[in-house]
């Protein structure tokens, strides 16, 4: 139970914050993919990322620091779990993760730290309140890649990265390929079905929305559904009760503690969807984080969705 | 006109602004309801999803908004008179720093999110408790000068708390605190309008109750121990009823700025120089700044809302330094 309850809090949390910081960054997303890729003189790789910094990784780096659970579920996946010598507080997937030594916060992290664990590579999440840890990291001589994974293309782009970080861009193939054929065969499932309209509740107090900028809002597209905020472009954004009320869906997706709240809320009521019932709860751990499982988290949606629809 | 019918002119008008404003806050919103449907509504007649639009969701906070607006504006005119200071008001002697430590540390010692008014109280009156004991510490008399040293110096302590305590806790925590620092009456259910009104009703009666009191101290000390108050009891009682009633504000709606300070002074030009008057007008004219407040801050940046704090410290400054002007 303290895992339970202390996983879907964090994970939630850190889901959050990282939405919240990037919906707050007035950058325009989606930059110059990263990867320019050329090998450079000492047969590392030269890399730009998404703050548009050009770094060279040494060939296949031995101690690296992963401050974002996208990436580090990935290092896993990937086979280079045992590669990683630092993570956030909220890396708490796969299991073997919690092995790793814990950091602290990720956005800002904490340089010190960082340096103290000796690192050859640091992945950040590319969110402007790291703009100044990324370049003290830089100037302390330690290649950063700053990375913005919000989208499931975002997912894709990592991926592709991470592979040829690592030097194993075999499997970094199969990886996504496996993600990208579940999505699909989710996908083609889901087509025929009518579209469920639904709100993705992230937060209470205030109230949050996830918003068309979020991987969560494909999710929902994928699995026979269409996120009421899916108009929005902000990754999550806070939300009236009386808007939601407005715009009317016809189920909402929430945490299972998130879930409970809203059911025990008078103002709740005025949502036709809570009144009936079709408050769908969510495994935050699994459908958190844009990562390897996206696949399996656009199954279970689906399955919330259209139940019986998916074997 | 003086005296009683200039009163009653002066009442008449601040009620019949504060119903438009509340009529304003029912009737807007982000779904359209026609007059009928709202009037409707409210009697719980028509359609469900508008039924419960209106009883749970706009009523509530059109009411909590009042609550906390007239709370924060009559406990401000009776610390102004209390202190014999301008500037005197509840979140200067503390309980705005009391209050955000106490839901601060809820949430940063692991706190579910429902017990951060609680703590909010708690740390609210900790701090008016804490205030008082360091005025009284340099004599028998707590002076109001002392008084106000005291507050200010609490609060420069509860900040650094704050400080320390968002530094060192996690980002979800202090995004709850934050929103909470910032104010706002979005979660209001009638369970908790009953507990704060009750409490609100017995404070702000004390305060009338006591008003005549307060007129005297704000003579000077030996001017009212002349006319035989007991100044330091009398002081104390005002000093602590009206700035209780600030703390249970926190709980309801976190810190809503300015209202507190300047609603007074806006009524006290037209009120006269008797307390009673003075508070009892500031509290028609804090429902309805905070009314209104509330409705800009939920409708101005759709569909997402604005901190009321902000909004009335936006809206009321300027229209605060219009009446200067006016009535130098």
């Amino acid at each position: 139970m303290y895992h339970r309850s202390l996983g879907l809090g964090f994970g939630a949390g850190v889901a959050l914050a990282a939405l919240l910081v990037a919906c707050a960054d007035p950058r325009p997303r989606t930059p110059a993919a990263a990867e320019t890729g050329a090998a450079s003189a000492g047969g590392g790789l030269t890399i730009r990322d998404d703050f548009g910094d050009t770094l060279t990784v040494r060939a296949s780096p031995r101690r690296i620091v992963s401050l974002n659970p996208a990436t580090t579920e990935l290092f896993f996946a990937l086979g280079a779990g045992d590669r990683l010598v630092g993570r956030t507080h909220f890396d708490l997937y796969p299991p073997a993760a919690q092995t790793v030594e814990d950091l602290g916060s990720a956005i800002p992290p904490n340089v010190e730290s960082v340096l103290g664990v000796r690192p050859d590579l640091v992945m950040l999440y590319a969110s402007s309140s790291n703009r100044d840890a990324a370049t003290r990291l830089h100037g302390a001589g330690v290649p950063t890649l700053t990375l913005r994974i919000d989208h499931i293309a975002d997912f894709r782009r990592a991926v592709a990265i991470l592979g040829r970080v690592i030097g194993d861009t075999a499997r970094a193939t199969v990886v996504a390929d496996s993600v990208s054929r579940t999505l699909e065969r989710v996908r083609v499932a889901m087509q025929g079905k009518p579209r469920i309209t639904a709100f993705w509740k992230a937060w209470d107090s205030p109230v949050i929305a996830i918003g068309g900028g979020s991987f969560l809002s494909e999710l929902v597209d994928i699995a026979g559904g269409k996120n009421v905020y899916g108009d929005d472009p902000r990754p999550a954004f806070d939300v009236t009760i009386e808007d939601v009320v407005r715009r009317n869906p016809d189920v909402v997706f929430a945490g299972p503690e998130s879930g409970e709240r809203m059911r025990s809320a008078p103002a709740w009521r005025a949502l036709r969807a809570v009144r009936e019932g079709r408050i769908l709860i969510v495994d935050t751990m699994l459908v958190g984080r844009p990562g390897v499982r996206l696949g399996e988290a656009a199954v279970s949606l689906a399955r919330l969705l259209h139940p019986g629809s998916l074997p | 006109m003086t005296g009683r019918p200039r009163q009653a002119a002066l009442y008449l008008a601040l009620a019949g602004a504060m119903l438009l404003a509340a009529l304003a806050g029912l009737a807007v919103g982000p779904v359209r309801l026609t007059p009928v449907e709202v009037w409707n509504a409210l009697g719980g007649r028509g359609e469900i999803t508008a039924v419960a639009i209106m009883r749970d969701i706009r009523a509530p906070r059109v009411v909590l908004a009042a609550l906390v607006g007239a709370a924060l504006a009559m406990s401000g005119a009776a610390l102004q008179g209390t202190m014999r200071n301008p500037l005197a008001e509840p979140y200067l002697l503390g309980v705005s720093g009391g209050a955000a430590v106490g839901a601060v540390l809820a949430v940063a010692g692991g706190a579910p999110f429902g017990l951060v008014p609680a703590g909010a109280f708690v740390g609210a009156v900790a701090a008016v408790m804490l205030v008082l004991a360091i005025a009284r510490a340099g004599g028998r008399r707590p002076d109001p000068r002392v008084l106000l040293m005291a507050g200010v110096v609490v609060g420069a302590f509860a900040n650094a708390v704050i400080m320390i305590a968002l530094a060192s806790a996690p980002a979800d925590s202090v995004r709850n605190a934050l929103w909470w620092m910032m104010g706002s009456v979005a979660g209001a259910t009638w369970t908790q309008i009953g507990w704060f009104a009750a409490y609100g009703l017995v404070s702000a009666s004390a305060l009338l109750l006591f008003a005549p009191e307060i007129d005297v101290l704000a003579l000077g000390d030996d001017a009212a121990a002349g006319l035989g108050v007991n100044v330091d009891r009398a002081g104390r009682r005002a000093y602590v009823i009206a700035s209780l009633l600030a703390a249970a504000t926190v709980a309801a709606a976190g810190l809503v700025g300015f209202v507190g300070l300047v609603v007074p002074h806006l009524v006290r030009t037209r009120a006269g120089n008797r307390h009673r008057a003075v508070i009892a007008a500031a509290g028609l004219a804090g429902a309805t700044l905070v009314i209104l407040a509330d409705l800009v801050a939920r409708t101005l940046r759709a569909p997402s809302e604005l901190p009321l704090g902000a909004v009335t410290a936006l809206g009321g400054v300027p229209f605060f330094l219009f009446q200067l002007r006016r009535f130098r």
